[in-house]
């Protein structure tokens, strides 16, 4: 895959026009107004069919699960060949969106990608059906809480929300953080760690569902930061919040013993970490649109700026890192559409590149338009704004390199012996 | 109910083509998109046949080299079928020439209950082809709608004037010109999109249609382009001083230009 094919091409276009019409036009309400992205984003899904699409591929999942549970005898599930469209049509939302407007595609993604994706990839049969369905088609807001006060990097290490057994109910308790979509959130799926009384390095890493309003649950207003801002981000207090095993995500406790617990947030992590290249692609395609039209138009000393040859410097590299992360978007669509699964390696190298290469060409847009770069009227300056979490959410740059570095040295030790 | 709707595939307005020297006409040889104008008469047509309750879209076409994107848009968009009109001895074709290939087209399609088109298309603005088609068909035409309703074998019609609109009606079959901006054309969803690209296009030439080629194209054009200018600038526009009546003077002008 060298280039959009001719539906792909359509799907952009449509969806781009939308966003110019749909989006765009209340940019500073999303900014500076406190505007949640949510009405809109259900807009856009709506118009497209992509709600219509998700619940189809929901009800076959859940015939499927069914089927197999009740003992029916059930074709093997294989990841491919799948019609690349299927990724493509993803991705092409998500890459328009963040032309605009990236924090859109943060809270669309922490909703129907994070949360919806956790309990479908862990929850029962019941737990799909009463939660999952709803944030999928994004008539409800989801949350993902993992993040605390004093975790962040150190997410499952430092962990120190817990869940108590009480009878046949648990008890929740802890503060998470930087909590995408937390304000606004029906559905939030709650990590925490089992205190059986043991030393909380040995706890068993849980995972709940909790509805908004629920008894001890508290979410707070939008925190003020530097970027993203249509993505509202909050603060969750749990006191005593009582579940029923209902809200166990799995059913039971059986589905986390061992290291199973870590392993499917990582397998949630690889794909948001996936998705960050396509944001990326947006932010950069954007700055350099903006950066090209603005080159021949400024004229300084006499001539356009984009005559200069400081100037062309910035402009081939943003171009480099254009065609960069398009490649990497093409090659997740291709082993998508192949079946073949990105290892959580490449996943982390992928989001490390994405996310310094949308920094720094967002960065770069900004000093390519000078004064007029650095006021607010100018898009270059939210975009490098809403660029610079890339580099902090999902994995910062810093643990990327660790989770690329040491899989590889690993790798290299395996084949040594 | 089935509807055919008459759709003209145009070079993007956002990327506009170049006028040939020597034909004087606007190059078309590049990817062709569904002309707005018409996307209207789509939406109009979709509209109709869900509130019948069955029938179908099909769309009729004419363009060069076999072009089908601004097709695969009306496809996508929930149209059933296309006729493509395509042969090279369509260049150069006057509006009658258009009409009588369109109206060929048309009877190809099949039995059509209604006929839509738009008003004039955005790249050649004769505005003059629905009349010709209905003519050609011996139906009944009506023109610049913005409501159409079907009511069993008729088709009743708000027709848009400059101080408003007439309520006009007509048998069934008829042709209705449908004015831009009276619907909000819907966007193709991704399931239509993918959709489209499996819905039947039949591509024919003029000799499928039965159409004499000296009479369509340079061959048989009764109107003939002598020459192609520059517009001229923009004149400049009127100051109006403000010394406290200024107000006046642009509600005054405003007035002689019957605007307000």
């Amino acid at each position: 895959m060298y280039q959009w094919s001719e539906e792909q091409e359509m799907v952009r276009t449509m969806v781009r026009d939308f966003i110019d019409k749909e989006v765009r036009p209340v940019r500073e309400d999303l900014e500076f107004g406190d505007l949640p992205p949510y009405d809109l984003l259900r807009k856009m899904f709506a118009t497209f069919g992509m709600s219509d699409m998700q619940r189809e591929s929901f009800r076959k999942t859940i015939e499927r699960e069914k089927a197999i549970a009740a003992g029916e005898e059930v074709a093997e599930k294989t990841r491919g060949p799948r019609d690349p469209n299927s990724i493509a049509f993803t991705m092409i939302p998500i890459i328009e969106l963040c032309r605009v407007c990236p924090g859109m595609v943060t809270a669309m993604g922490v909703s129907m990608g994070l949360t919806a994706a956790s309990i479908m990839s862990k929850g029962t049969i019941e737990q799909k059906e009463r939660w999952a369905l709803d944030l999928l088609t994004m008539d409800k807001v989801g949350a993902w809480a993992i993040t605390e006060p004093n975790s962040g990097s150190d997410a499952f290490g430092s962990m120190a929300s817990t869940a108590r057994r009480d009878g046949d109910e648990y008890v929740l308790n802890g503060q998470k953080t930087f909590i995408t979509n937390g304000p606004h959130a029906d559905t939030i799926v709650f990590i925490c760690k089992l205190d059986e009384g043991n030393p909380p390095a040995e706890r068993t890493v849980v995972q709940f569902v909790l509805d908004a309003g629920m008894p001890g649950l508290e979410q707070t207003k939008p925190l003020r930061k530097m970027g993203i801002h249509s993505s509202p981000t909050g603060q969750l207090f749990l006191d005593d919040v009582r579940v029923g095993a209902d809200r166990l995500l799995g059913g039971s406790e059986e589905a986390y013993k061992g290291s199973a617990g870590k392993e499917a947030s990582k397998a949630t992590f690889s794909m948001e970490r996936t998705g960050v290249a396509a944001m990326a692609l947006g932010i950069v395609d954007r700055c350099l649109e903006l950066c090209l039209a603005y080159a021949n138009d400024r004229v300084l000393f006499g001539q356009p700026i984009g005559q200069f040859q400081l100037i062309q410097l910035k402009i081939a590299k943003m171009e480099v890192a254009r065609l960069n992360l398009q490649n990497m978007v093409f090659r997740h669509i291709e082993m998508g559409a192949a079946g073949e699964p990105v290892t959580y390696a490449e996943a982390s190298a992928t989001k490390l590149y994405a996310a310094q290469a949308a920094a720094e060409v967002a960065n770069e847009a900004v000093q390519l338009f000078g004064g007029n770069g650095y006021m607010a009227e100018y898009e270059v300056e939210q975009l490098a704004r809403d660029a610079k979490v890339l580099q902090i959410y999902a994995g910062t740059d810093e643990i990327q390199v660790v989770a690329v570095a040491k899989a590889l040295l690993r790798d290299a030790a395996s084949a040594a012996n | 109910m089935n509807v055919v709707v008459c759709v003209k595939q145009i070079p993007d307005p956002a990327d506009p083509g170049a006028l040939d020297p020597n034909t004087k006409t606007l190059k078309r040889d590049g990817k062709l998109i569904l002309d707005e104008s018409d996307s209207y008469g789509v939406e109009m047509a979709l509209q109709l046949v869900d509130a019948a309750g069955g029938g179908e879209v099909t769309l009729v076409s004419m363009a060069p080299n076999g072009e089908t994107a601004g097709l695969r848009t009306a496809l996508a968009m929930g149209a059933a079928k296309a006729v493509l009109v395509s042969d090279d001895a369509l260049q150069g074709s006057d509006a009658l020439g258009t009409s009588k290939v369109l109206a060929k087209a048309i009877e190809r399609a099949g039995q059509a209950d209604l006929i839509l088109t738009a008003t004039e298309s955005s790249d050649g603005y004769t505005g003059t082809v629905p009349e010709q088609i209905a003519e050609l068909l011996s139906l009944p035409s009506v023109t610049f709608a913005k409501s159409i309703t079907v009511d069993g074998s008729s088709v009743k019609v708000q027709r848009q004037t400059e101080s408003g609109y007439d309520d006009v009606e007509c048998p069934l079959p008829a042709v209705v010109s449908v004015t831009a901006g009276v619907v909000e054309p819907r966007y193709p969803s991704f399931k239509g999109i993918m959709a489209a690209k499996s819905k039947p296009v039949d591509q024919v030439g003029l000799g499928d249609l039965g159409v004499d080629a000296g009479s369509v194209g340079w061959a048989g054009a009764g109107q003939e382009i002598v020459e192609i200018a520059t517009a001229e600038a923009r004149a400049a526009s009127t100051v109006v001083e403000d010394d406290g009546e200024a107000f006046q003077k642009i509600v005054d002008m405003l007035a002689e230009l019957k605007i307000v």
